[in-house]
């Protein structure tokens, strides 16, 4: 046995970690809608498909953080949607943008301590706490808005969301992807991201190690309201509007890449590489689906049929292992 | 009925490892028969084999001369093999009845038949003597009670073979007598009984025969009245441990104050006062809920003190969270490894290096160099059995676990550790290990707290032993000057018997 060394089949190397198996699965997205449109892989598309990820990408930052933990949030497509309106009518009244972008931010902090003391301090489950708060955030956006669009006209804040560096980059893009590698460096290389793993992992042991799981998720909270309330400024400066209706359910959609990318609901398992890839996954798709013309509508089934492999195929690894 | 259970050349191997090889044993109707092993030698996966979770590569498992195939614990059970596992098997919120009926409802046109069904509960709960009712909730039992309602559920489904896996682990030591008791009944009753327990004394206590394993091979069986507990720990262990007790290298040097608390208070505890110095072992004895626990948790900062001092070189010091404990020099390993002590899906490094974060931290970044050093230099420290420290803290054996937990509060340096229940669940060698490295640590002068629920082994582990009964210390014993015997510390861990 020993020094006799077992070529790896193919199967092996895919199945081998779960990072590779869905690097594995983007590239055969990218390789099929490529075969059957050749306008799929070009630059102008490739930027679009990052492009269209920003603001559920920068949520799925947030949700992996939270769920690795052992929490959720699923407050963050209301506040980032209340935020742009906020943000929105800041502006309209005059208020200059950095400020207004400030006190948004502001208010998204606030929005992260009240999820943190619903989970932390009344013991509410984080899923309802959350939701709780999402119904509420949703409410103060269309009480504000009275449910019209807030249209934004400074055109300083707007190249936020649409100025492209170079002619090719856009600036979410680039926000997106520093926080993808900050978020990612922070989560696996300090010792916060270790205790992160380790409060989701067992929480009651981590405590009595001590670490303070209430002070590491209250940080998370706020951090993940914070993106969300970031996502939805930058949303609405694409948007030119302030809507209240603005990314409804992309918190889900966030949730949902963050699993396809291997974060394990019952926490303690996961990374910021595996929520990126599951990320670009359902955005290839989607677009894939589109430049092909399927209609929008197969989006969806497409994202539920992908977050079913990707469960069953890391169901098979775990027996493959197990074996 | 008489019954008769036979395995033959039961064979069973994971990934190339052989798990078991070519068990055969027989027992039948009104014998105890033990299953016998340290951690690793095959018991566990010869039960799972019983009850239809593995299926054995080869071998066969007869019941009253018929061959058994099971393809799932249901299996198992219909064919009259009912396992009692260690962890529990009830649903916490449902009644008595409904787990003992559990799998089975007694129902009239589709409706639960409730008058019948807890008529029927009931009746098999008298039938044992036992003070519950059958519409009681399982939650509000204690867990001596809820480990009956397993065995009533066993009884009810009428099987022939019911086996125990280490069912007194959680049990104090009047529970286990009660437990003893219901067993001889069964026996009487002519079931065939297999029992698996760690306690060498237990087996002298109840059982009729001992089928020794080692390694996933059959030793040999013996009838237990015809060998000595040192026999059993030989052919277990296939060299011969001598007394445990006596080769103990002890720390007998007790040098400064290091802890002392004064009368403290709080919903479990009612004024409890005693001291720990430099280098002393000091035991903690008594029934489970004698507030052991409860006492080293409120010094921890996990649960909050009503009134009382805690002084720690001999100054008054407040200390509302385990953090702040491991400031002023204090390590805890909790009662429960899986639960409290470890995160299961890390692995040993990780696991290790939990308390000391900073400390693997080489320009604000975690360093796995650092890491790894610091990991092997507690493997090694402890031997602890595992091929790397990469490998996952779940896949090792209870008692490299325990190591591992204790290696991690090593490594913040403490001058006070508190083991909660450190042996519970491990096999002999890996207890001899575990004395030796509490008086080790005790020679390098931290003050260590031994709590246990064996008597024997706080008797002959620790220097000075505090016995406690609901919340209150009721005895505090030097193991030379008082020459402890065990019923001494049992009568004061049951109050009531010297009032």
């Amino acid at each position: 046995m020993m020094g006799e060394k077992r070529k790896k089949s193919f199967v092996d190397v895919v199945l081998g970690s779960n990072s590779m198996t869905l690097f594995v699965i983007w590239v055969i997205v990218i390789l099929v809608f490529s075969v059957m449109n050749a306008n799929y892989h070009t630059l102008q598309n490739t930027t679009n498909i990052f492009y269209s990820a920003t603001t559920v990408g920068l949520m799925a930052i947030g949700e992996t953080f939270l769920i690795i933990a052992g929490h959720m949030d699923l407050s963050i497509s209301a506040l980032a949607a209340m935020n742009g309106v906020i943000v929105a009518l800041l502006i309209q009244a005059g208020i200059p943008w950095p400020a207004a972008l400030l006190i948004g931010l502001a208010i998204g902090a606030a929005v992260g301590v009240v999820n943190s003391a619903l989970a932390n301090v009344f013991n509410i489950q984080p899923f309802i706490a959350t939701l709780a708060v999402s119904q509420i955030c949703e409410g103060v956006g269309y009480i504000l808005s009275d449910g019209r669009p807030i249209p934004i006209r400074d055109r300083a804040f707007i190249s936020l969301g649409t100025y492209k560096i170079g002619g090719i980059v856009p600036i979410p893009v680039l926000i997106l992807l520093a926080f993808f590698i900050f978020c990612g460096v922070i989560l696996k290389k300090t010792t916060f991201g270790r205790k992160i793993y380790i409060i989701g992992g067992n929480r009651e042991a981590a405590h009595l190690a001590g670490i303070d799981p209430k002070k590491i998720s209250t940080v998370l909270y706020i951090l993940s309201s914070l993106i969300g309330a970031l996502a939805g400024g930058i949303l609405a400066a694409r948007m030119h509007t302030g809507q209240p209706t603005a990314c409804a359910g992309a918190d889900l959609d966030a949730i949902t890449a963050a699993i396809l990318g291997g974060v394990a609901l019952s926490g303690g398992k996961g990374d910021m590489l595996g929520c990126f890839i599951g990320l670009m996954i359902i955005q290839c798709f989607n677009t894939g689906l589109s430049v092909i013309g399927v209609s929008s509508f197969w989006q969806s089934v497409a994202k539920g049929l992908l977050l079913i492999m990707a469960l069953i195929l890391d169901y098979v690894r775990m027996k493959r292992m197990e074996q | 009925m008489e019954h008769e259970l036979l395995l033959k050349n039961i064979s069973k191997s994971f990934s190339g490892v052989q798990a078991l090889k070519d068990i055969t044993f027989q027992a039948k109707s009104g014998e105890i028969v033990a299953l016998l092993g340290e951690n690793g030698a095959g018991k566990s996966t010869l039960l799972k084999i019983m009850s239809g979770v593995y299926f054995q590569d080869a071998g066969e498992i007869y019941l009253d001369g018929q061959q058994m195939h099971f393809t799932s614990p249901l299996d198992a059970i219909r064919s009259g093999i009912n396992i009692i596992y260690q962890e529990r098997q009830l649903v916490y919120d449902l009644t008595v009845m409904e787990n003992v009926y559990m799998e089975n409802i007694p129902a009239k046109n589709g409706f639960v038949d409730y008058k019948n069904a807890n008529a029927r509960t009931q009746a098999l709960i008298d039938m044992f003597g036992l003070p519950f009712k059958a519409t009681d909730k399982v939650s509000s039992l204690n867990v001596a009670h809820q480990q009956m309602v397993e065995i009533i559920k066993a009884v009810r489904r009428k099987c022939p073979v019911i086996a125990f896996d280490e069912p007194t682990a959680p049990l104090t030591d009047s529970e286990i007598e009660g437990l003893y008791k219901i067993i001889r009944k069964l026996r009487e009753e002519g079931k065939i009984i297999l029992y698996v327990s760690h306690r060498l004394q237990e087996l002298f206590d109840l059982t009729d025969r001992v089928v020794v394993m080692k390694d996933g091979v059959h030793v040999t069986t013996v009838h237990t009245s015809e060998v000595t507990s040192q026999d059993l720990v030989r052919y277990m262990v296939g060299r011969d441990l001598g007394d445990i007790y006596d080769r103990l290298d002890r720390c007998t040097k007790i040098g400064e104050t290091l802890l002392e608390v004064k009368n403290l208070n709080n919903k479990w505890l009612k004024d409890v006062s005693f001291s720990l110095h430099e280098g002393e072992v000091l035991g903690f004895a008594g029934l489970i809920g004698a507030g052991r626990t409860e006492t080293m948790r409120a010094i921890f900062g996990v649960d909050k003190l009503d009134s009382g001092q805690i002084l720690i070189g001999g100054r008054e010091v407040s200390i509302r969270s385990p953090k702040e404990a491991m400031k002023y020099g204090i390590g805890l390993c909790p009662e429960d490894r899986k639960h409290q002590g470890l995160v299961l899906g890390m692995n040993v490094r990780e696991n290790i290096s939990m308390s000391v974060l900073p400390s693997v931290v080489k320009n604000h970044f975690l360093n796995r160099q650092l890491e790894e050093e610091l990991a092997d230099k507690v493997i090694k420290q402890f031997s602890i059995k595992t091929p790397t420290s990469g490998k996952v803290v779940k896949e090792l054996s209870g008692g490299n676990q325990q190591k591992v937990i204790l290696g991690r509060w090593i490594s913040t340096n403490p001058k006070i550790l508190i083991l909660d229940e450190p042996t519970k669940g491990i096999d002999v060698g890996a207890k001899a290990e575990i004395y030796q490295t509490v008086h080790d640590l005790a020679k390098a002068g931290i003050g260590v707290i031994f709590i246990s629920s064996e008597l024997t082994e706080v008797i002959n582990v620790c220097e000075n032993i505090v016995v406690m009964y609901e919340g209150r210390i009721t005895a505090q014993l030097n193991r030379e000057k008082d020459h402890v015997a065990e019923e001494t510390v049992l009568s004061a861990a049951m109050d009531h018997l010297n009032k």
